[in-house]
């Protein structure tokens, strides 16, 4: 196990120092923009991101009914999970001049729709625990 | 009023253990970790032979077979790297407290500390850069100045190499944490709140949706469900266009009835009209067009065996060729046909798609399409043929 983890250890060292190296011949400005996105993910999640998750966490297992709780935590996290993935097709960015194969679908309706089903998820699951819990009581 | 000071301010900032959710731990983290390294494996793993197709070193040829290959594996670069993206949001909350967890004191813990914070910081920012710039080049947005293809391949090794150091460090915790059960013991379990299954099932579901809803543009089944494919699939002749004519700066010269395939080797040199072409026995066969961006299609293509158009000047039937364009604005104007693809009788000067003539932003009036070869290397509005000596 302690070899196998020095061996793991001394080859990551070594494919992140070949990568380093390919950057070798990189312009100061190229650099300059790979590092503001490198160290930009990391403050995005750590300062933005997760706190506001965390926030919102906080505040909904104090305001939602019991039962409500495992659902929406669940179809929070599908929806932002997949909002953010899909945040490159619902920028409105992109795409190429004069060619429209490219980015040919009605992404945001699609966003809609998917949050729509979401929350009604939610709301089902919710209100099915609800009642098995009161039929649980009542018997 | 006095200022606050430094132990003020300390124990203004939360700990771990003020972080209430019981559904993290070490046996979420490491099953969705498991999962995610599984994904960045597989998708450093086709991106490195992606890379290889792009600039095929000497000691590697490539085969033209099998023919779907590299829609296959550029194909599964997309999709692990899609499926990563809810994966690696989940994985990142669950660890989220441990931010928090105080320096420790010793000088040698701390340096061993700051070198662990140091890997993990390597493996989130060159993670999230992986995801981040893969999914905008995509789409075509290129908000930055380094270029896409050199970077994104530069930062995969520091990706990959900081996940190995990554497991390197935590593989006890990893085998503890797969070692527990997924299901809280009974006194942890509070009534409603999420739990660590429901957060794993969560996590797996949309990592499995993200792919559903995506890979439409690369399997044909999927059309209908992939809402947020970047190709619908539909264009002209029933085919997705990456360069329209226009975009290439082709559109005048394509159409002009003065177009003439030249053929050269060493000396000789033969040109053709297209009716001359169409003259010569032609070849029909099934074959994808598989791009980078992680879209492919297959359609029916019709046209003359390279190896037979060489021949007319004397070209081996598996010498090298390059395959020259009118396009006159952006990358890969020509690309080279390495002898092995150019004797495989499926590699065409494609003069029809579908049954019809070639629409002029398919490549109009002549195309390459040769099996088993990346979309940017399937040259449009061939207008030389170069035989090398």
């Amino acid at each position: 196990m302690r070899a196998l983890r020095v061996l793991l250890g001394a080859a990551g060292v070594g494919l992140g120092l070949w990568g380093l190296w390919l950057m070798r011949d990189f312009t100061r400005e190229q650099l300059t923009s790979e590092a503001f996105w490198l160290a930009g993910g990391v403050i995005v999640h750590d300062a933005i991101l997760a706190p506001v998750v965390v926030a919102i966490g906080y505040g909904a297992s104090r305001m939602l009914p019991g039962h409500f709780r495992r659902s929406t935590a669940t179809a929070f996290l599908i929806w932002g999970t997949l909002s953010i993935a899909f945040l490159p097709v619902l920028s409105g960015q992109g795409g190429k001049p004069g060619n429209d194969t490219i980015l040919g679908k009605p992404y945001v309706l699609g966003w809609a729709v998917m949050t729509l089903m979401l929350v009604t998820y939610a709301v089902a699951v919710a209100l099915w625990r609800r009642n098995r819990t009161a039929t649980a009581r009542a018997s | 009023m006095r200022l606050p000071t430094v132990a003020d301010i300390e124990r203004r900032i939360p700990r771990p253990e003020d972080f209430e959710s019981r559904a993290r731990g070490t046996a979420l983290t490491a099953r969705v970790g498991s999962a995610l390294g599984a994904c960045f494996l597989v998708c450093f793993a086709t991106g490195m032979w992606s890379h290889f197709q792009y600039s095929t070193p000497g000691w590697l040829t490539l085969s033209p077979n099998p023919t779907q290959l590299y829609r296959w594996t550029q194909g599964l670069h997309i999709v692990s790297g899609t499926a990563a993206i809810p994966l690696l949001l989940v994985k990142l909350w669950s660890v989220f407290p441990r931010l928090f967890i105080r320096p420790t004191t010793g000088k040698r813990a701390l340096l061993i500390e700051a070198l662990e914070r140091g890997s993990i910081a390597a493996l989130m920012g060159s993670t999230l850069f992986m995801l981040a710039s893969g999914t905008l080049n995509i789409i075509g947005w290129y908000p930055w100045e380094f270029s896409f293809r050199r970077t994104h391949e530069a930062v995969a090794w520091v990706a990959i190499g900081s996940l190995l150091v990554h497991i390197a460090v935590k593989l006890p915790v990893i085998r503890q944490g797969l070692g527990e059960s997924i299901e809280h013991p009974e006194e942890e379990l509070e009534g409603s709140a999420p739990t660590r299954r429901s957060v794993l099932n969560a996590a797996f579901a949309a990592s499995g949706l993200a792919v559903l809803l995506t890979a439409g543009q690369t399997v044909p089944l999927l059309r209908k469900v992939s809402a947020f494919s970047i190709r619908p699939g539909d264009g002209p002749q029933d085919l997705p266009v990456n360069r329209t004519a226009a975009g290439a700066g082709a559109d005048k010269t394509a159409l002009d009835p003065a177009w003439r395939l030249e053929v050269v080797a060493g000396d000789q040199t033969v040109s053709l009209t297209r009716d001359q072409l169409l003259a010569m026995p032609q070849r029909t066969h099934r074959l994808p067009i598989a791009c980078v961006e992680g879209w492919s299609r297959s359609a029916v293509w019709t046209g003359v065996a390279v190896r037979d158009i060489i021949a007319l000047v004397g070209g081996k039937p598996d010498a090298d060729v390059t395959v020259g364009s009118l396009q006159t604005k952006g990358a890969f104007g020509s690309s080279l046909i390495v002898g092995n693809v150019v004797e495989d009788r499926r590699t065409l000067l494609a003069l029809e798609l579908n049954g019809e003539t070639l629409d002029v932003d398919h490549g109009y009036p002549a195309r390459l399409i040769a099996p088993n070869r990346p979309g940017v290397f399937q040259t449009k509005w061939v207008t030389t043929m170069t035989v090398k000596a």
